[in-house]
């Protein structure tokens, strides 16, 4: 009772903390015009080849909208992970941090207002010689119908389609079309992850009477396939569908397959090419699936 | 004679007159605060789907008042009100009537938008004066506005009141229900016959009212299980009178007012049960995770309940719980509490119980009752996520009240803590200033979030940034759209189009209707239809963001609109 006999002296007290404790949670954040106004200074600590990362992740929309394409392009906003990079640029606000690049170690770090930017460097230090993704206009794709290969003209400028929270993600303007129409295409596209995060990928829906191909002649094999693949996460969370195969040749020799099933989500995948450094040749990619309805599998991949 | 008694009638008019007075000019301050602030704040989903529903209804009470007999027929009924018929009737009939006369007949406000929402203000705005009476009646005056106030600021309860919706509706139901039911205890049967009807409404308001009966059982057991025993053991039921009013009129209420039911009344019941009993699952993002599908978290109604509900609130709800509990001890439980006490060798001073202790006990034990029921269906994992404090919002009035009781112990603890010389602060100053200190945070809260209220969270979370480190859900509905209209209607021209997103295009035309979006900014179903894009932000929805980038060509959004830094909605324009 002697608790209840202090209420007096306990209300005015929590009542001054939460109105101070309103205010500051209503001003604890930057505004968009101090996003705004720290443009300059991330553009001048962003090194080549370094990927812009937002902390808390929620926070990334305004750092795209102050801060435009040029510092968050769509390849490292939608990014199929960070290990193809050398180095980042850590933002940070609120105290927090990325738990992405948690094991990459700070080499330099310094505060403008609000935001503290962090430089780190990648641990595993990648050399990627060519990536797929960036490349998908110069493959050759076709699709079989069971006895021969049907080519699948690439066609640059097209109408993009979208098919909305419950549909398809977006077939790309500029893309592959296939013999069999629609969904049966070839392009990059962005896809939700199990994290509902952004990946950008190759789309390549697979038929149902046989492998589809992409061919990439002539490219810079490395000594290591590197990827990962999934499938449209709102579109499979509830299983079910039948799993989508990802095998990838060098040379005309199988180096490996990737499974796709719907539980795995956005998944990572390697295969040694066999070839020694600095050697170029061929590499194709088949996607296969024994029954293809809801496939939009979509997979990104480089060589190192 | 007559000159001696004038001043004491007028004295005891006064008084009685005293807490209607000040019950009413609550509850219409409160609806004025929610018409001033309506301007900005866009349609909900759901909204756009009952602005629908309430033109049907509409047409059919303008077709009833002209041709009755025509209207009553199978096929009249059955065309006009099979339009959402999984939700019942009478708050879709309120927003039709305030439709047809408010804006159409005689033009008291400009738009439609509006007038179908001026009744769950004015509904809103009697749970207010409700909980002003009840809590003036059970506490005293202060503490009656101490509740009102802490009622109506709270950020969800200020949210849900702007909306033509049912959720503020039936909360104001339940509790003026529960109150005359608890009045009735003393009054005639005149008095229970009306908690009858009250409970018929709120059973036409919205399923919630199905837990009711559970809740009045529970409590006359608690507090009345005795003597119901006692009665029982010689052949006589002694129940209040209104628990039967509310099982014969209430029915009989709902039937009336829902004409859907009017023809294949069994059939169309068990849809409605059905639809409730098996809704399908939303999304929801809760501490990170988005869950769409059973088992859902345990913690979710009381966590979301702390991160939204203002800390004073929730500390003087907490303290008058305990408060009461104690008080229930004390009185109804004396003989054990004094055994127990005997033992760790201390005694407890003999007490009788008063009519006034039961009558505390009696509304305490209700209150508390409709606290639990209103929380219950999330004690089942498998209840659907499918939205958030408004699904137990009928509890919050019941909350406002403990906080009232806590608010009277401590105005009187200060009062006796104060020194005799201080004697004249014991009066107004300390009523008021301590009344200040519990409604100061609590309406700062409330009126910031605003046209936010589903983004905003306390500062106990660390408040909107919080709460989205937290990974708690910022936005729902697609109802923010409202408070991105300047950016439209400045930057979309003549022949544009707007990729609406989870905003239904109903609430999207009624809008431009009512002119919150310009007469050019036409919503359109697809992306690829589309010269700008909004997006209302939950995780499981970014991937209509990504299809917006890739069909756009472009990740930078043209406008943001952030609550408290934290972007809720953006808008994307085609380069």
């Amino acid at each position: 009772m002697r608790a209840l006999s202090w209420l007096w002296v306990g209300l005015p007290l929590l009542g001054a903390a939460e109105l101070g404790g309103q205010l500051w949670a209503s001003h604890r954040a930057p505004t968009q015009s101090e996003w705004l106004a720290v443009q300059s200074e991330v553009q001048s600590a962003k090194a080549p080849e370094a990927a812009v990362v937002i902390a808390p992740s929620w926070a990334e929309p305004l750092a795209r909208a102050a801060w435009g394409e040029k510092l968050m392009p769509l390849r490292d906003v939608a990014r199929p992970g960070l290990d193809g990079y050398p180095r980042a640029l850590e933002i940070s606000i609120l105290g927090q941090s990325a738990p992405e690049l948690e094991s990459w170690p700070v080499t330099q770090e310094h505060s403008v207002g609000r935001f503290i930017l962090r430089q780190r460097e990648n641990p595993a230090a990648p050399r990627v010689q060519f990536d797929f993704v960036d490349a998908v206009s110069e493959a050759d794709v076709s699709e079989t119908d069971g006895t021969e290969d049907k080519p699948c003209p690439w066609q640059p400028r097209g109408r993009a389609k979208s098919g909305g929270l419950g549909g398809h993600p977006t077939y790309p303007a500029a893309r592959f079309n296939c013999p069999s129409g629609e969904p049966y295409l070839v392009g990059v596209t962005v896809i939700d992850d199990q994290d509902y995060r952004a990946r950008r990928c190759i789309h390549a829906y697979p038929t149902q009477r046989g492998p589809l191909k992409l061919r990439f002649a002539d490219v810079p094999l490395g000594t290591e396939l590197r990827g990962h693949a999934g499938l449209p996460w709102v579109l499979v969370r509830d299983g079910g569908g039948a799993p989508v195969r990802l095998e990838v040749f060098v040379n005309g020799k199988s180096v490996g397959t990737h499974e796709q099933r719907d539980e795995m989500g956005w998944a990572g995948f390697r295969f040694k090419t066999g070839a020694s450094p600095g050697v170029r040749g061929n590499i194709e990619f088949r996607v296969s699936s024994d029954s293809v309805q809801n496939r939009h599998f979509c997979f990104a991949a480089d060589l190192r | 004679m007559s000159i001696a008694t004038a001043p004491t009638r007028r004295k005891r008019f006064l008084q009685a007159s005293a807490d209607p007075l000040i019950a009413l000019g609550l509850g219409v301050a409160y609806v004025v605060l929610l018409l001033n602030t309506v301007d900005n704040l866009g349609y909900a989903r759901d909204e756009g789907f009952y602005f629908q529903a309430a033109r049907s209804y509409g047409a059919w009470f303008e077709l009833l008042f002209k041709d009755p007999t025509t209207a009553l027929t199978r096929a009249s009924v059955d065309r006009y009100w099979a339009a959402n018929n999984e939700h019942p009737a009478l708050m879709k009939s309120l927003f039709a009537l305030s439709n047809l006369y408010l804006f159409e007949k005689y033009k008291w406000f400009s738009d439609a938008g509006t007038a179908f929402r001026f009744p769950g203000m004015v509904l809103s705005g009697l749970a207010v004066a409700v909980t002003y009476l009840w809590g003036a009646r059970s506490v005293h005056r202060g503490a009656g506005i101490v509740a009102a106030v802490l009622l109506g600021m709270m950020p969800r309860v200020f949210y849900h009141a702007h909306l033509d919706c049912f959720d503020m509706p039936v909360a104001a139901m339940w509790l003026i229900t529960t109150y005359a039911f608890w009045r009735s205890l003393d009054r005639g049967l005149f008095f229970a016959l009306f908690v009858g009807v009250l409970y018929g409404l709120l059973l036409n308001t919205k399923h919630n009212s199905w837990l009711l009966p559970p809740a009045l059982i529970a409590w006359l057991l608690i507090v009345h299980g005795r003597s119901v025993w006692r009665g029982m053991k010689v052949g006589r039921v002694r129940v209040p009178t209104a628990l039967f009013c509310m099982a014969l009129i209430g029915p009989l209420v709902f039937y009336a007012l829902w004409p859907w039911i009017w023809h294949d009344t069994g059939k169309r019941l068990a849809a409605y049960v059905a639809f409730h009993m098996h809704h399908e699952y939303y999304n929801m993002e809760f501490l990170g995770r988005t869950y769409w599908k059973p088992p859902m978290p345990l913690g979710y109604a009381w966590l979301m309940t702390f991160a939204t509900v203002p800390a004073v609130t929730l500390g003087l709800f907490l303290a008058g719980l305990f408060s009461g509990a104690r008080h229930f001890l004390i009185t109804h439980l004396r003989r054990p509490v004094s055994k127990l006490f005997a033992r760790v060798g201390k005694t407890l001073s003999p007490r009788t119980l008063t009519r006034s202790d039961r009558r505390r006990v009696s509304a305490e034990v209700l209150w508390l009752l409709c606290i639990l029921t209103s929380y219950a269906p999330w004690i089942s994992t498998n209840t659907p996520i499918f939205g958030g404090a408004k699904h137990w919002i009928t509890a919050y009035p019941f909350f406002c009240l403990f906080a009232a009781r806590a608010f009277a112990d401590a105005l009187s603890a200060a009062s006796r803590s104060l020194p005799k010389a201080a004697a004249w602060w014991r009066g107004v100053p300390l009523r008021l200033g301590l009344g200040l200190t519990a409604v100061a945070a609590p309406t700062l809260i409330t009126l910031q979030s605003h046209p936010w209220g589903l983004s905003a969270y306390t500062p106990i979370v660390g408040g909107a940034p919080g709460a989205a480190t937290l990974g708690l859900n910022r936005s729902f509905w697609g109802y923010t759209t409202g408070a991105v209209r300047g950016y439209l209607n400045e930057n979309v021209k003549p022949g544009g189009s707007v990729f609406v997103h989870d905003t239904a295009m109903q609430s999207w035309d009624q809008m431009v209707k009512d002119g919150m979006l310009a007469q050019q900014v036409r919503g359109a179903w697809s992306i690829e239809s589309s010269s700008f894009a909004v997006y209302h932000h939950e995780p499981h929805m970014s991937r209509v963001e990504y299809q917006l980038w890739v069909d756009y060509g472009t990740t930078v959004p043209a406008h943001i609109g952030t609550h408290h830094g934290v972007p809720v909605i953006w808008v994307f324009k085609r380069p």
